[in-house]
């Protein structure tokens, strides 16, 4: 059996025994964790559902191995809020309406707290719309999501 | 539900050569980002019993040496699509970067990857072999370098021998370039068709090559041989691209008709030529 999996997620320290080599992260968030939050959609990397963030990097935990991981901070929806940037794209997401059935909210709003991250908020609201090309909308929800980026404030760390 | 394999860590190269090169051949998949491999792995026709993933490797790397810009092989492909100095000098390559996956896929998906799983689809090794690209391996008899062109043997085949894995991809100097691609559905589909266009300021030379045609990426030598400036005329690029189009073996596949392949693959090579010949033509 492999060694035990440690994984700081929302701020909590996990300690993770008999978590199978071939187990995804997904899976661990989901199944182990019960973190339901986190959508699996097509498991193959094209519609990034199961975004969320690794060390504060945007992952598709869909297509990365959980003890690939290890030792890592993990964000998922459930602790975005715990974060000044992810609480100001939470709340724009809500005042922009920018959801339909909710699905791909999740993934939407980490990639983009991922990308505020990695570039500030000054970003032009072209490249992040750009930079969010990896994640669908089946609701085709896009105008409401493109809206809820241009609002974010561009001032602040 | 996946089937299920041994993950071996390896902490250093020799232990990862020696881990590789002790299993029977298809016995062992090598694992850099995962995102080519894993997708695989959950219906795999013949499944590893063992995933070497190369993670405590200290590959993950980008140095300049005067022209030379050496990519090690783990880095994440976000790292080097962000890196300024890539973007000035790489312009091309930044561009193909850019259409491989959404920005997730890209902090995990690595060059090293993109080599060894050498799909045909591929978005990068089209500029790797405009660019003429070096792979630096290392195996259990030593280090050896191939150009892209060597390394490349078929679809989803390389020259990789028993036990080798790719350390770093060298680039040898700067080239104005230029990446252009066609797809169904431009963000989540693989290319029908991509052409890379780069021209060496040293030798004067163009590099054309072209992806998203089984079985791999390949370099248009005779055309680039037709192409003798810096800024050719638009009537040659335009019958030098038709031309190209007409010879190249194309099958038709569920994504495209061979006719409309070939129309694709002389746009794109007269755009992405005009490309790189308007920042020749601008710049220094």
């Amino acid at each position: 059996m492999p060694p035990p999996l440690a994984l700081t997620v929302n701020g909590e320290r996990r300690l993770l025994d008999d978590v199978p080599d071939s187990e995804r992260l997904l899976d661990t968030i989901r199944w182990r964790l019960g973190l339901k939050g986190t959508k699996e959609g097509c498991r193959s990397g094209e519609c990034g559902a199961c975004t969320v963030l690794v060390d504060d990097r945007s992952t598709l935990s869909c297509l990365t191995l959980a003890h690939e991981v290890d030792g890592s901070t993990v964000t998922t929806i459930e602790g975005v809020a715990r974060d000044p940037v992810g609480r100001t794209v939470q709340e724009m997401f809500a005042r922009a309406g920018a959801l339909q059935c909710g699905y791909c909210t999740p993934g939407f709003v980490l990639a983009l707290v991922g990308l505020l991250k990695e570039r500030g908020r000054a970003a032009p609201t072209e490249e992040l719309l750009a930079d969010l090309s990896g994640n669908l909308c089946r609701c085709t929800g896009y105008l409401s999501i493109a809206r809820a980026v241009a609002m974010l404030p561009r001032e602040g760390p | 539900m996946a089937p299920s394999f041994e993950l071996v860590t390896p902490p250093s190269v020799e232990a990862a050569v020696a881990e590789l090169a002790a299993g029977a051949p298809g016995e062992v998949a090598v694992l850099a980002g995962g995102t080519d491999l894993l997708f695989d792995l959950d219906s795999p026709r013949n499944p590893p019993r063992r995933v070497l993933s190369l993670r405590r490797l200290p590959w993950r790397t980008l140095d300049w040496n005067g022209p030379v810009l050496t990519v090690g092989s783990t880095l994440p492909l976000r790292a080097l699509e962000e890196d300024a100095e890539v973007a000035a000098r790489h312009p091309g390559l930044v561009q193909a970067l850019r259409a491989v996956g959404g920005v997730p896929l890209r902090h995990r998906a690595t060059l090293g990857g993109n080599l060894g799983r050498a799909a045909p689809a591929s978005d990068l090794l089209p500029v790797l072999l405009a660019l003429d690209a070096e792979v630096d391996l290392i195996g259990p008899t030593g280090a050896r370098s191939l150009p892209v062109d060597r390394f490349l043997v078929g679809s989803r085949r390389t020259a990789l021998a028993p036990g080798e894995l790719i350390r770093s991809v060298r680039f040898p100097e700067p080239r104005p370039s230029a990446y252009l691609w066609q797809r169904v559905r431009p963000e989540h589909d693989i290319s029908q068709v991509a052409v890379a266009a780069a021209r060496s300021p040293t030798d004067g030379r163009w590099r054309i090559a072209v992806g998203g045609i089984p079985p791999r990426a390949v370099r248009l030598a005779e055309a680039e041989a037709l192409l003798t400036s810096a800024v050719p005329p638009d009537s040659t690029v335009r019958s030098v691209a038709v031309r190209a189009a007409e010879r190249l073996p194309i099958a038709a596949d569920r994504r495209g008709s061979e006719e409309y392949r070939r129309h694709l693959l002389a746009t794109l090579f007269e755009r992405a030529v005009r490309q790189v010949a308007g920042s020749s033509a601008g710049g220094p």
